[in-house]
């Protein structure tokens, strides 16, 4: 077992000693410093009330908003629900948390996203780069068996990930806490739900969002993974990857009418469809249906993985 | 020989698609031997180490390193081996002593010590914080040697290991090659498409062609049998020393531009010479031509396969 973690410990030294790499958590860290600006310019922001005028500063706020909606009818939708969230806020007496570090990390939600994206990349590359370098030929002649080594670079893939996620929300919540200060160790708020109007926590809400989306992830890292060792060709598998994770809900969507449309993976990646107030994708769906369904992917992605990686020749080119 | 088998192989096959690159070879090396593969381009070198380092599967036959079957008993087996196959590829980002530290993590019980050990053997003190990525091929080569002995394998295998370095280069790795089969007992197996370049630092040499053994050839056998040598003399007349060495010796030589050229053994020679100037012909140079293997591996080969 000692061998094992000095394997993935191996493994994870050859994806951060690389410059791309590092170049790739730049980026993450300039995006987010990006994002944090433009809310700060763009983003009208509230700086918090004071404890004895927060109810008239609502109520002042909610005056200006239906002026506005009068003036340009345009912004009506829009304006209205933050009437609401306001009324909720004056109707159950509770003081609303400003704008903090919390509710950054929140609503950058979709750096999940890039980080599917740098973790694809990872995955396609572990494999099929040691093809490209020619090292192959010295990892594989160890007294270790083909399917330790095979592990060991999923294993490190899938901390690449983690790492890379606990980057972000820690990144997000630093730049956050710089530009909007924090309210409070564990705020609410109230957010519009499938169910109306709720009084939640913020972290409650980012780890429920996140959450639902590391499915997606894991799930395109293996396939990325399957694809550079069945292929050993990196840029295939990154290309596949990444084009099935943007089109995977059309791909539903264009075969919606057929029997089988709630196999295809990508029909029961998001599993919040199961949550409350939301209605699945395609009528029959359970949540023990999809569990299912992702599995017997996953398991199939890594089988594939293992069987080519440990039953091929290493032949030249 | 009563020395102690390191590798064998047993009839190895192997075929790709429905074409038979390797075609039943056998042959064993032992402790302390160096072997030469010698072969044209194509000719399955690289198929048969491939196959020796359980890189590829076997179709047919067995390969035992210190007796254990690299198909039934890989982890063993291959704990026995280090090699470098084809070019001798590292991780390019990664500093000389980051790549070696990979390896070393790979096997229990490499201490800093053997690390200094191995980089002090091949002579990369220096470079051990420069990236690979800068490395020449002549230290790669040399990285590639030390991460082959890191585990003190008992069989050290290296495909081409001369290929892009320079005759000085060559030289460096012919004496610690000879020197780990001596000292440490180790099984070299060198394979090349160029004799002459691994010919002085083997024991035996194993001639492979269209995957195939054509030959298997002791080194020193050519020193033990002193059979007729090339010899050529300049000298004038040129026809007297041609006329005088039949009559004398019963020997018939050829004119060769501005020499003559004949057979003889090597003991013969003074006494010729002698014969020449005693009538008076003028002997201004006698060379001889030492037979190689690369001749007699010509003859086996033909022309244009051994470049
Ligand atoms: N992966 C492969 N698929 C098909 N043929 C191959 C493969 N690898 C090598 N060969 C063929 O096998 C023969 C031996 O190649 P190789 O072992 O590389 O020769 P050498 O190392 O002696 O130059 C060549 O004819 C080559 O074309
Ligand atoms: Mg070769």
């Amino acid at each position: 077992m000692n061998n094992f973690f000095k394997l993935i410990y191996n493994e994870s030294l050859k994806i951060y000693f690389r410059k791309s790499t590092w170049i790739m958590y730049i980026l993450l860290g300039v995006i987010i410093l990006g994002l944090a600006i433009m809310v700060n310019i763009y983003g009208e922001v509230n700086e918090g009330y004071e404890q004895n005028s927060w109810r008239e500063a609502l109520q002042e706020e909610n005056a200006e908003l239906t002026r506005e909606s009068e003036q340009d009818p345009f912004f009506q939708d829009f304006n209205n629900s933050f009437i609401e969230i306001n009324n909720y806020y004056l109707e159950n007496d509770i003081q609303p948390a400003g704008y903090d570090a919390w509710q950054f990390v929140m609503e950058n939600e979709m750096l999940l996203s890039i980080v599917s994206l740098l973790t694809i990349i990872v995955a396609a590359g572990i494999v099929a780069n040691e093809f490209r370098w020619g090292t192959i030929k010295l990892l594989l002649i160890r007294p270790i068996s083909r399917t330790k080594i095979l592990a060991s670079k999923y294993t490190a893939v899938l901390l690449f990930s983690l790492f890379t996620l606990f980057f972000v929300l820690l990144f997000s919540w630093l730049v956050g806490a710089v530009f909007f200060g924090i309210e409070g160790v564990n705020p609410y708020i109230v957010l519009e739900k499938h169910t109306g109007l709720e009084y939640v926590s913020i972290i409650g809400e980012i780890i429920t969002g996140y959450g639902f989306q590391i499915v997606t992830l894991v799930m395109m890292a293996t396939f990325a993974f399957m694809i550079s060792t069945v292929f050993r060709n990196s840029a295939l598998a990154i290309g596949t990857a990444i084009f099935l994770m943007m089109v995977g809900n059309q791909i539903v969507f264009f075969f919606m009418e057929r029997s089988w449309a709630k196999y295809i993976l990508f029909a029961n990646t998001d599993l919040s469809q199961y949550t409350n107030g939301n209605t699945p994708w395609i009528e029959g769906m359970t949540l023990g249906f999809s569990i299912t369904v992702l599995i017997v992917y996953y398991i199939l992605f890594l089988l594939f993985s293992w069987l080519f990686f440990t039953k091929r020749d290493v032949a030249g080119h | 020989m009563s020395k102690e088998l390191a590798m064998e192989l047993i009839n190895v096959r192997k075929k790709i698609g429905k074409k038979e690159i390797i075609k039943g070879l056998s042959f064993s090396i032992h402790k302390g031997e160096v072997f030469g593969l010698i072969g044209p381009n194509g000719a399955g070198k690289t198929t048969t180490i491939r196959m020796m380092v359980g890189l590829m599967q076997l179709t047919e036959g067995d390969v035992r390193i210190l007796g254990k079957s690299i198909k039934s008993d890989y982890k063993a087996a291959v704990r026995e081996v280090g090699a470098i196959v084809e070019n001798p590829e590292m991780y390019p980002f990664m500093t000389g002593s980051q790549n070696l530290n990979q390896y070393a993590r790979m096997i229990p019980g490499i201490t800093n010590e053997r690390l200094r050990e191995v980089v002090q053997l091949v002579g990369l003190e220096k470079a051990m914080k420069e990236k690979v990525g800068r490395y020449s091929l002549g230290m790669r080569q040399r990285l590639g040697i030390a991460q082959a002995l890191l585990h003190q394998p008992s069989v050290l295998i290296l495909d081409e290991p001369t290929n892009g370095l320079d005759p000085a280069g060559i030289r460096e790795i012919r004496m610690y090659i000879r020197r780990l089969a001596i000292e440490k007992n180790v099984a070299v197996i060198i394979s090349s498409h160029l004799l002459s370049e691994i010919e002085l630092m083997c024991d035996r040499i194993g001639v492979i062609k269209n995957g195939e053994l054509v030959a298997i050839q002791q080194v020193n056998e050519k020193t033990e049998h002193n059979h007729l040598k090339q010899v050529q003399i300049e000298a004038t007349p040129i026809e007297q020393a041609i006329q005088l060495l039949k009559t004398e010796h019963d020997i018939h030589a050829v004119q060769e531009k501005e020499q003559i050229s004949f057979k003889s053994e090597k003991e013969n020679i003074p006494a010729l010479i002698q014969t020449l100037v005693g009538h008076n012909v003028s002997v201004f140079q006698v060379g001889i031509a030492t037979s190689t293997l690369e001749d007699k591996f010509f003859d086996l080969i033909g022309e244009n396969t051994i470049e």
